[in-house]
């Protein structure tokens, strides 16, 4: 049987339903706290779930990417082993280099990325709303091969917005088709202003993954929005799938 | 010598004293300036204070010197009940216990008003919260905790961290009963944002908010319900109350309790090590503010840590899993006022045990603290466990290794602090000597006091307002009052999501639900209410309209109102008028739980099973705040896939309206709009609400309506514009209807606040709506119709007199809170 471990950071928010949601799509899921990175081998996945890990102290996932857990998440994705963070999650995947995973000379990661303070005209700080997203890019990664075009997946953070000091980064990451969602309207339009776009983000972009596709950072928040009773204006539809849970579908069957 | 400080700042009180009548012989008093003296009386071994020599005079210098805010006569009190000259330490813990916020000495007759107990109850208001009954799933039965408190004085002196604090203090207060928190809400009120103090009162406004945000969005404590009012009384006294909701298995409840027969188990206390952050916070509470002693008060608010408090949830929810699974029985219970002194104390006194602690043994953030502080103080992210001594190591194990408290926060851990005792005594030592030495009883039973009141000299008229020439303008104004307008700006600070429990969300509908049982249908539905104009011209009106919207916006959803917790916030009882206020609140609350009562249940009151009292809310610049009956009230629902929010869902559906309008302006908002308060409170018929409510439930749950908006604040043409508009104000559909069934004046017909419903009906169930209603006893009133155009369009009979774009609603709608903050 493959397993997911869901790694609990000091400040980690979102491991319980980030479980549920695992266990609604029929995957296998135990939560790991941080100080046990031993643990990891056993597992075929990892999910680094949201919150506030040391409480965002330097920038957003800085600390918790420099954790031992997070050497031996490196090492079980080198292996081909699938990392998706969400929220902040993505932040310290982010912080890690493993997304968008270029090595250095020395056969490090390279910190390339930042999700930066939002820029939004109506609430400054953090942000907690629902948006829709589509997928933005043909490439294939274990998370995305069952998602819908469009869907609504709520957000709720106070960074989101990818930058990069390489100007030209975003623009790479698109063509080499590593921007996997992108923020849209209703219908699948992508219009990069706020209400949109709701934090800002370098066109627009709501997820970016490594190379190979197997590590995923997105900041939208899919164990949200798992079931419909979750969406707003469709609880009447009760415990039936939601849009989100189509990632760990997807993941389920990668898995298989 | 450790008492240096103290004594130093004691010195010119301390004076030798001659054996008072009223002491033993035996007792030797020698309090000379760095004089060690014992007084063996009551087992205790330090200094003693020589109140019962002192004149008045200087006991008040004294408690004024040492800033404590007990009377002289309560300074007396504590000698008689002792039976000797109280200890430092032990003036302090009074000064605490028998503070306003601790004893409820003004208030506890008083409140013997409510309800609050009978078939929804599971545990009333006598611990740390209350807990409604929920769903029986699986031959599990479910409750709901909810506590609901204050954290006024610090929020307006330190709004970021008192908000903060506030909503911290909750959540302890609903997870040391043993539940998972699921939510909180957040009833706020600020002062006039475009007022004479406006600058403070907007800083206040932002901070408060980002404070809430700060504490539960990190926490994973989503934000469900919530309310905003602005106005000026509040400019000087902002006001802060928090709700926080739990689910437990009723097996699972774990009490404030000493266990019985518990002596020789431990005391352990678990979070941040000990500092001064904090120290007097009850006490702050339960005095008048003033703006000179800002600084001062300063000190006294305490610090969050919701990065240690998020950890600290997990590492006890892991303790919970542990015991349950062991089958052990421990006692839990918060710290918050009086900090270790009140949670330890009152945990052995309400298991009829005592208490020996040694305060050496409290880890502590920095040295050479006094042992009052040790004590006293109210260090955030704290708990109290009684631990049967074979399970403390697993205990402090979960906490400082599995989940490293000691390595997350400097200082923070697990740490045995003391003994549970068979001797009813309560023993607190301190480098080896007896700092505190009283039965715990004498400690925890607290004072009463029998205040007089005196009614309030209110001058209130009716108004003469000219009717406007132009409706438009005058809906779009009432829209875009800050009490009426989106409250967005503020709630998109706020998780909502997390936990995924969310079914309906703050804005979407009259309250806000959630499904706490993954996978199950049972939901529970949460608002909170009080207008504060309406207790200004009425505290008994006000109150009566808060339980009746509270239960009007659980039933707007679906929810059967089942529980409520009442928050009064309210002036200085010393005053008659204030304390009258105060009364004639509760009688309010008494009157409207009673009236409307029970679902299916005759004569059954819909009980109170928590809440808070604040007195002294004023400050000395201003007069008090409007007396603030706040309401929280929590619905169930069997089937959230039922629950149903404000927004229209189709063209073509009949818009009813239930309730008559009324010539009932007094505290509208449209009168605010004229400068007037006007003096007609919505008085209402709480027969006819009560059927209302209750058709509405059954309405709702038969799936006969599409959406449903209750009538407050801005009146009819309010409700129809948020139906119209929705949470999101992106709504799809418009709405015409026809008031010339109201024979007011039509802006009165528009903008009275006479409570009601109006509802979204399919026209194929147009006759069973009726007909339910008729077994009510209810007329509806056909306003009019959903259309497909996005216009709000108002006539009388032919002549129409207001027609309105959506996005000339969505623009005056969401723009007023944003204005009120910027």
């Amino acid at each position: 049987m493959k397993k997911v471990a869901i790694i609990l950071f000091p400040g980690s928010n979102c491991e319980e339903e980030s479980k549920r949601a695992c266990e609604s799509a029929g995957l296998v899921s135990d939560i790991i706290r941080w100080n046990e990175p031993k643990r990891c081998r056993a597992y075929d996945a990892f999910i680094l779930p949201g919150g506030w890990s040391y409480e965002d102290r330097i920038r957003a996932g800085a600390i918790a990417s420099h954790e031992g857990v997070m050497d031996a998440i490196k090492e079980e994705s080198g292996k081909g082993k699938p990392v998706l963070g969400i929220c902040n999650g993505a932040q310290i995947l982010v912080e890690s280099g493993l997304v968008p995973g270029n090595l250095s000379e020395q056969g490090k990661f390279q910190v390339e990325l930042a999700l930066a303070p939002n820029h939004n005209p109506f609430v400054s700080g953090y942000y907690c709303t629902w948006v829709n997203i589509k997928k933005a890019s043909a490439k294939k990664t274990p998370f995305t091969s069952l998602v819908d075009d469009v869907f609504p997946i709520p957000i709720a953070h106070g960074e989101g917005r990818f930058v990069s000091s390489d100007a030209s980064l975003l623009k790479k990451l698109e063509e080499s088709g590593q921007a996997i969602f992108k923020y849209c309207t209703k219908q699948g339009s992508v219009i990069d202003e706020f209400p949109v776009n709701p934090n800002g983000s370098g066109n627009a972009i709501a997820a970016i993954c490594n190379k190979t596709g197997t590590v995923m950072a997105m900041m939208p928040h899919p164990e949200r929005a798992s079931w419909m009773r979750q969406v707003p204006g469709m609880s009447s539809q009760g415990e039936r799938a939601g849009p989100g849970r189509k990632i760990f579908e997807s993941l389920r069957e990668y898995l298989k | 010598m450790n008492f240096s400080v103290p004594l130093l700042l004691l010195g010119f009180l301390v004076k030798s004293l001659q054996p008072a009548n009223l002491l033993p012989k035996n007792t030797i008093f020698i309090l000379a300036r760095k004089t060690q003296v014992i007084g063996k009386m009551g087992g205790v071994d330090v200094e003693q204070v020589g109140i019962h020599a002192m004149a008045d005079g200087e006991i008040s210098a004294f408690l004024k010197k040492n800033s404590l805010a007990l009377k002289v006569e309560e300074c007396r009190k504590i000698v008689e009940l002792l039976g000797r000259d109280p200890t430092l330490t032990e003036i302090h813990i009074f000064n605490i216990q028998w503070s306003e916020h601790s004893s409820y000495k003004s208030s506890k007759d008083t409140l013997k008003m409510l309800p609050t107990s009978g078939p929804t109850v599971i545990l009333g208001p006598r611990e740390d919260a209350g807990i409604i009954k929920f769903a029986n799933v699986d031959g599990e039965q479910y409750g709901i905790v909810i506590s609901h408190e204050s954290h006024n004085h610090p929020s307006q002196v330190v709004p970021y961290e008192g908000a903060a604090t506030g909503v911290g203090g909750n959540i302890r207060d609903v997870l040391c009963m043993g539940a998972h928190v699921i939510s909180s809400a957040d009833p706020l009120r600020f002062g006039n944002p475009f007022g004479k103090n406006l600058n403070k009162v907007k800083y206040i406004i932002n901070q408060v908010v980002e404070g809430v945000a700060g504490y539960g969005n990190p926490l994973g404590v989503p934000i469900i319900a919530g309310d905003t009012y602005f106005n000026d009384s509040f400019d000087e006294n902002c006001l802060v109350n928090v709700v926080a909701l739990g689910i437990i298995k009723e097996k699972d409840i774990i009490h404030s309790a000493a266990p019985p027969d518990s002596a020789g188990h431990d005391i352990v206390i678990v979070g941040k090590a000990t500092d001064y952050s904090g120290f007097g916070g009850a006490a702050l509470a339960s005095v008048i503010l003033d703006a000179d002693e800002e600084e001062f008060n300063k000190g006294a608010v305490q610090v969050p840590d919701p990065f240690l408090k998020n950890i600290i949830v997990r590492a006890t929810e892991a303790v919970f899993a542990e015991i349950r699974k062991r089958g052990l029985a421990l006692g839990f219970k918060d710290m918050g006022a009086g900090g270790i002194m009140c949670s330890t104390s009152e945990l052995c006194d309400a298991g009829n045990m005592g208490g020996e602690i040694d305060l050496d043994n409290v880890p502590v953030a920095l040295k050479d603290l006094p042992p009052y502080v040790i004590a006293c103080g109210e260090t955030q992210e704290r708990f109290t466990w009684i631990s049967p001594p074979e399970f403390t190591p697993t205990l402090l194990k979960i906490y400082n290794e599995d989940f490293e408290l000691p390595n997350v926060a400097e200082g923070a851990r697990a740490a045995v602090i003391g003994k549970v005792t068979g001797a009813k005594n309560y023993v607190l030592r301190h480098k080896g000597k007896i700092v505190c030495n009283a039965p715990v009883e004498v400690i925890t039973r607290g004072i009463k006091y029998q205040r007089p009141g005196r009614e309030h000299k209110r001058k209130f008229s009716e108004p003469n307002i000219p009717e406007p020439k132009d409706y438009n303008a005058a809906a779009l104004s009432v829209l875009h009052h800050p009490n009426v307008a989106s409250k967005a700006s503020i709630f998109k600070h706020y998780d909502t999501e997390v936990q995924g429990l969310a079914v309906i969300r703050p804005g979407e509908a009259d309250a806000g639900v959630q499904a706490p049982l993954p996978g199950k249908y049972p939901a529970v539905a949460l608002s909170v209410d009080h207008n504060p104009k309406y207790s200004r011209i009425s505290p008994f009106h006000g109150a009566v309209n808060a339980v009746a919207e509270a239960m009007r916006n659980v039933a707007a959803v679906g929810a059967i109102p089942y529980g409520m917790t009442d928050c009064l916030n309210m002036g200085n009882p010393e005053k008659p008028e204030a304390f009258r206020d105060f009364t004639e609140s509760v009688e309010g609350l008494s009157v409207a739980a009673h009236k409307l009562w029970l679902k299916g249940k005759q004569d059954t009151p819909v009980p109170f099973v928590g809440g808070n009292v604040s007195f002294y809310n004023e400050s000395t610049k201003d007069a008090q705040i409007d007396p603030s009956p706040i309401i929280s009230c929590v619905g169930y629902l069997e089937d959230y896939r039922k629950a149903i929010t404000m927004k229209l869902k189709q063209q073509g559906s009949k818009l009813f309206l239930i309730g008559d309008r009324k010539d009932e302006l007094g505290g509208s908002a449209y009168y605010d709009l004229n400068q007037e308060t006007g003096a007609n409170v919505p008085n209402i018929d709480l027969e006819s609400e009560r059927e209302r409510i209750h058709a509405v439930i059954d309405l709702i749950d038969a799936q006969l309506l599409e959406s449903c908006h209750d009538i407050s604040d801005g009146g009819l043409l309010t409700t129809i514009a948020e139906m119209v508009l929705g949470g999101e104000a992106d709504g799809a559909f418009g709405a015409e209807i026809d008031i010339s069934f109201s024979s007011l004046r039509p802006d009165k017909a528009l903008f009275s606040e006479s409570p009601g419903f109006v509802f979204e009906v399919k026209p194929e169930n147009k006759e069973k709506v009726e007909h339910v209603l008729k077994t009510y006893g209810i007329n509806p009133i056909e306003l009019g119709t959903t259309t497909a155009g996005s216009k709000l369009v108002v006539g009388v009979g032919n002549k129409r007199i207001i027609g309105l774009e959506n996005e000339q609603l969505k623009k005056a709608w969401t723009t007023g809170v944003p204005e009120a903050m910027k």
